[in-house]
């Protein structure tokens, strides 16, 4: 892929998805151009973590119909690990405890096992420990946890910071955040938009699934779109979380509903 | 059943032999249908074996011995001082006297040699510790060939306040079999700590027997197997609190992938009279194939007062919900899975003070799993 602004880093064409036999997604199309910061609000149920987890590669998710093109490759025939060193990252709305895992040889193996894929040169431990430490300040977590297992005995809060830690360390193009900002303090809700913030740039897009028009204050999004029964319903600008913070979702279902209340009333 | 080998393998009376071995009988009828010849120690240790076991770490404290008899040629004892005496009373009969602290461990090793015809061997051992700490590391290996039939029975005998850590690295190739009988008993504040690692081999069968004999004597038991092909190990760790407040505490990890057998039996009795003993076994397992097999058989009897005991034991599967967060993050699919085994099994290899034999172990055990 290119990542110069304004083109198009991903097109996702009537995405169709089941998981466990019911379909989730139900032809969900969205555009995203590098440089841009996308928020998606929604019910819950209406498929958003799902959509996270297709363009992560996780299995399970059966794509049985439409198209997701990141850069100028197929990204549904990728392996989720081809996708992270293809620069997708997803802070995972619930991330995983795994004991016995240290979370420092977890990184380091993440960060280069990246680079190798990418062609670049591995991170001895040294340099390794020197961005680590660049990265933790910016979200003020403390030491400690990098000697932990990963996300073991992590509070809630914590959990969050380090996904969002993890994503200023791997440095993704396509970073895609699944309500990291929910059970956070309102100190380290700034934390994380901060942390976002400084990553903005021209050749990175961001996915940011909220349910609070309080983080999209700090991390200004250039599009809104509402995500509901598995579609993109309503898309518009910043205004629109206003708006949904307002009226509810029923606002925008009664928007949407003509073609099926006719339906409905014959 | 196959009668000759049900005999010499196990312990107790028929009705428990046959008990004891329920899980792995076609195993041992496939090995009772050969015929064996007795394996040659003399016969000359290929360089693949050599360099399994020639650490740098253990030179001149090593003791080699080739189908069941003590290589002069492969050991070299300069190193070890004077608190240790070997004594040989016949061919394939050995006693350890260890009197005084041994700081840097013996490093015991016991090569499987295949003939031209399948054999198999047999050898006693008694380790007597008299005072102090000492320190052993064993370790079976095996060349691929004919198969080979090992079987080792050893007595361990820990004298009040005396300690005993052990480390035992069993990595067979699949022609090779071994039956190890394996009796310690345990004296008055004396401890026992054991690091067991089997991997590979045709079938391995650790009998592990634990009298904590005198006050306050105390065990700690680790172990871990790690199978594939059709690998086949079996367990069978039997621990008796025989005097008042004793303590054992075991953990035990198991990982079976492919069409792998793994069983693990841990039995704990605390006898009358041992009051105030403490028994605690964890025993978990971990299933990397379907097709692969693991039986764990926790059993704890309680005959005496004021005991605590805790046991439990668990078969599953990997986490998938894990092994997505490592690969969403770039970690390719089999180093991950390699990563959830070396994790699962750590907690059973803590225990070994020494950095680079833990790591040799961790990779050992790792290796169930293919790099790429
Ligand atoms: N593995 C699964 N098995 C069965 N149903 C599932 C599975 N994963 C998701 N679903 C269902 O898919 C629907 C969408 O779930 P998803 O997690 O995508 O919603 P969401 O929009 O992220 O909701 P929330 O705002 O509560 O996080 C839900 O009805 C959920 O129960
Ligand atoms: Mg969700």
């Amino acid at each position: 892929m290119t990542g110069k602004e304004n083109e198009n880093m991903l097109k996702i064409e009537n995405l169709h998805v089941r998981v466990a036999g019911k379909e989730i997604l139900k032809g969900l199309s969205l555009e995203v151009k590098a440089g841009e910061v996308h928020a998606i609000m929604g019910p819950n149920g209406a498929g958003k973590s799902t959509l996270g987890n297709v363009l992560a590669g996780r299995e399970g998710y059966e794509v049985t119909q439409g198209s997701v093109v990141y850069g100028d490759k197929n990204l549904l025939e990728l392996e989720p690990e081809e996708r992270a060193a293809e620069g997708v990252f997803l802070a995972f709305q619930y991330p995983v405890e795994i004991p016995g895992v240290n979370n420092t040889y977890f990184l380091r193996a993440a960060l280069n096992a990246q680079r190798k894929h990418r062609g670049e040169a591995e991170l001895d431990s040294m340099q390794f420990l020197k961005r680590v430490r660049e990265k933790l300040a910016v979200l003020h977590l403390k030491d400690e946890l990098l000697h932990r297992a990963v996300n073991e005995g992590f509070s809630g809060g914590e959990k969050k910071r380090n996904e969002i830690f993890q994503m200023a360390l791997l440095e993704p193009k396509l970073a895609i955040l699944d309500e990291t900002d929910s059970g956070l303090d309102i100190d380290a809700l700034k934390m994380v938009a901060d942390g976002v913030n400084a990553m903005r740039s021209p050749e990175r897009a961001f996915l940011v699934v909220t349910h609070y028009q309080r983080l999209l204050d700090y991390i200004v999004p250039d599009v809104v779109h509402v995500l509901a029964d598995g579609r993109i319903v309503e898309s518009g600008d910043a205004g629109l979380a206003h708006k949904l913070e307002e009226h509810g979702y029923a606002w925008v279902a009664g928007r949407q509903a003509p073609a099926e209340a006719v339906a409905g009333g014959v | 059943m196959s009668a000759p080998l049900l005999e010499e393998f196990g312990r107790g009376d028929a009705r428990e032999r046959e008990e004891s071995w329920r899980y792995s009988k076609t195993a041992l009828r496939a090995l009772a249908q050969q015929d064996y010849a007795v394996a040659d120690a003399r016969a000359a240790l290929p360089d693949t074996l050599l360099e399994q076991f020639d650490w740098a770490a253990t030179r001149g404290r090593r003791v080699v011995v080739v189908n069941g008899v003590f290589s002069e040629a492969h050991s070299d004892i300069s190193g070890v001082g004077a608190s240790v005496t070997v004594g040989e009373s016949a061919g394939n009969a050995y006693s350890i006297r260890i009197d005084g602290d041994i700081e840097r461990p013996m490093h015991v090793v016991y090569a499987n040699v295949p003939s031209a015809q399948s054999s198999r061997w047999q050898a006693n051992v008694e380790v007597t510790v008299v005072s102090g700490r000492a320190r052993v590391i064993e370790q079976f290996i095996g060349a691929q060939g004919e198969s080979v039939l090992g079987s080792l029975r050893r007595r361990y005998d820990l004298a009040d306040a005396t300690q005993l850590d052990l480390v035992s690295l069993c990595e067979l190739p699949e022609s090779v079999a071994m039956y190890r009988l394996v009796e310690a008993r345990v004296g008055a504040k004396a401890r026992l700590h054991t690091t067991h690692v089997l991997l590979g081999g045709r079938l391995q069968r650790l009998d592990f027997q634990v009298d904590l004999a005198g006050s306050e004597a105390r065990l700690e038991s680790r172990g871990v197997f790690a199978l594939r092909g059709r690998d086949h190990a079996d367990t069978q760790l039997d621990v008796r609190h025989l005097a008042r407040d004793t303590a054992c505490d075991v953990v035990w990890r198991g990982v079976a992938d492919a069409r792998a057998r793994g069983i693990f039996r841990g039995a704990i009795t605390v006898a009358q009279g041992a009051d105030g003993s403490d028994a605690k076994l964890s025993n978990k397992n971990l299933l990397l194939s379907s097709s692969a097999e693991i039986d764990t058989q926790p059993a704890l009897e309680i005959y005496a007062d004021e005991v605590k005991a805790a046991h439990g034991a668990t078969v599953g599967q990997i986490d998938e919900r894990a092994l997505f967060y490592l690969r969403s993050r770039g970690i390719p699919l089999a180093v991950a899975r390699r990563m959830m085994v070396t994790a699962f099994c750590a907690e059973a290899l803590a225990g070994i003070g020494d950095a680079d034999l833990r790591e040799l172990l961790a990779q050992r055990v790792q290796a169930v799993l293919p790099a790429e």
